[in-house]
């Protein structure tokens, strides 16, 4: 499987798949080859349980072909829990500011056509 | 290194053209080379930038371009890097005279969108994003721009009304520039009461999708002397990258690939942003010139918006901030707009920028990033 396919796999199941340099502990996306700190390749798989706290959104009303049916939805950057990282992904059922202030609880909860799913907690 | 100069520029008007890409991209083209006051047979060989081409039938553009230009025997190369390809391909062109590989060089972005309708240019800008983690989860850029204003009014002290007064701005120095796709005055409630688009961005935070072809002719400094003309010279040039997708930024208000191009650009010019007297910037959304003219150094982080809310930054205040109009009110073609801003520097440092003049203006500097600011690229003009 490739580092995209295994990451979708693990979305499914509601987790995040994340890559722990070996060499210098920094934590990754699995989607990274060589450590960002330290250049090295030796990764550890280390599963997140994909919860965190809303960073930043927006609620798009003009949208990319095949999202005309979701709209409004939120694209959300969620700040994930014990770690340094950040993931993105789709919500619905957002329509105004109102429905998602910044630092909502979230999770992700699985992969489709949609890419990475994030819903309220 | 040779000291590298522009000897000519010029530009299509922005907007929906009618006519192909492989005629606007010719027309820009030419009026650059009559700029110049060059024979074509001069020209040593085209750098071109282009996204989208595919989109009007038309990639491999070099050579259809030489073709009508007379010189097929010349070769030239596509270069793409999204919203920030004009710039690149400058850089790479700047790169090739400085280097002495060439002495002549035509440097011509185009691109030609709009009859494909606002649906499949939103589809198609989303493939310039970290397509994996953004565009396939239905981020659009207006989206990603628009998380980066809700990031920027949550850490700092700025309202949506500020981020208005960039358009509203911008829209005042276009409407002195013919050239511009949108020539019209905006007031601040016009933009609030927009339709939203992404929130908290709305229809006129956006700049518009334009077509439109720029181009310049990039020579070595013995070349523009004995031709004679007016010129400008390139004295600094800078690029960055950032990573791709936003969730990936330190910090989701500042877009690191421009303080990386920065740095480099005005460690070769010699200069600090205190000396650049007016500067085209890349303002695909307004947040993103506030985010800009903070990250190019001419504002402390968090307060781009006050200088907005004094109008420091208007047509011959403190800075002239895309005197052109920018990408919002001129309009951004996106393979053309970073060659459109060195038009505009060449326009303004050769004294034909008519009612939008930059007076006494010296130095100018052009700021041209793609996607997030993925990549960008910064230069800086002197006047001779």
């Amino acid at each position: 499987m490739s580092v995209e396919e295994q990451l979708i796999e693990i979305a499914k199941q509601g987790k995040l798949l994340t890559h722990k340099c070996t060499n210098c502990g920094y934590l990754h996306l699995s989607t990274a080859y060589y450590c960002l700190k330290c250049g090295s390749k030796g990764f550890e798989d280390v599963l997140l349980e994909g919860t965190g706290s809303v960073a930043t959104y927006t609620i798009i009303t003009v949208a990319p072909a095949g999202f005309e049916k979701y709209t409004p939805y939120a694209f959300v950057v969620l700040n994930l829990d014990n770690s340094n990282l950040r993931i993105s992904g789709f919500m619905e059922g957002i329509a105004t500011p109102a429905d998602l202030p910044v630092g909502t609880r979230a999770k992700i909860t699985g992969f489709d056509e949609r890419g990475i799913i994030i819903e309220k907690q | 290194m040779e000291k590298v100069c522009v000897l000519g520029a010029g530009s299509t008007k922005y907007g929906k053209l009618p006519d192909s890409i492989a005629d606007i991209t010719t027309q820009a083209s030419v009026s650059a080379i009559e700029s110049a006051g060059i024979d074509p047979k001069e020209v040593k060989a085209s750098y071109i930038s282009n996204v989208f081409g595919v989109a009007d039938k038309q990639v491999h553009l070099g050579p259809v371009l030489m073709s009508r230009l007379g010189i097929p025997d010349k070769p030239s190369l596509t270069i793409e890097s999204a919203c920030g390809s004009g710039s690149v391909s400058f850089r790479e062109a700047y790169a090739n005279v400085a280097a002495g590989f060439y002495d002549c060089l035509l440097v011509t972005g185009t691109e030609k969108v709009t009859h494909t309708g606002t649906e499949w240019t939103t589809t198609y800008f989303a493939y310039c994003s970290d397509f994996f983690y953004e565009g396939q989860a239905g981020a659009s850029f207006p989206g990603l721009f628009a998380s980066m204003a809700r990031a920027y009014l949550t850490e700092f002290d700025a309202t949506e009304e500020d981020f208005a007064r960039v358009a509203v701005k911008n829209h005042d120095n276009g409407v002195l520039n013919p050239k511009a796709h949108m020539q019209k005055k905006i007031t601040v409630d016009d933009v609030m009461n927009s339709p939203v688009v992404a929130s908290p961005l709305k229809l006129y935070d956006c700049c518009p999708f334009s077509d439109g072809a720029s181009s310049v002719i990039l020579c070595s400094e013995k070349f523009a002397k004995e031709h004679g003309g007016d010129y400008v010279q390139v004295t600094g040039s800078g690029r960055g990258g950032s990573p791709a997708a936003l969730q990936g930024r330190e910090h989701l208000t500042t877009i690191p690939s421009t303080k990386i191009a920065a740095e480099a650009a005005y460690n070769m010019a010699g200069i600090t942003a205190k000396d650049v007297d007016f500067a085209e910037v890349h303002d695909c959304f307004t947040i993103a010139e506030v985010v800009d003219t903070e990250d190019l150094g001419f504002f402390e982080k968090g307060k781009g918006v006050e200088a907005v809310r004094e109008g420091r930054t208007k047509l011959n205040s403190d800075i002239s901030i895309n005197p052109s109009g920018g990408l919002k009110s001129k309009g951004h073609p996106i393979g053309a707009t970073g060659v459109g801003q060195v038009v505009e520097v060449f326009d303004q440092l050769t004294g034909n920028a008519g009612e939008r003049t930059v007076k006494d203006a010296k130095i100018g500097l052009t700021h041209n990033f793609g996607a997030t600011g993925a990549s960008c690229a910064v230069h800086v003009f002197q006047s001779v």
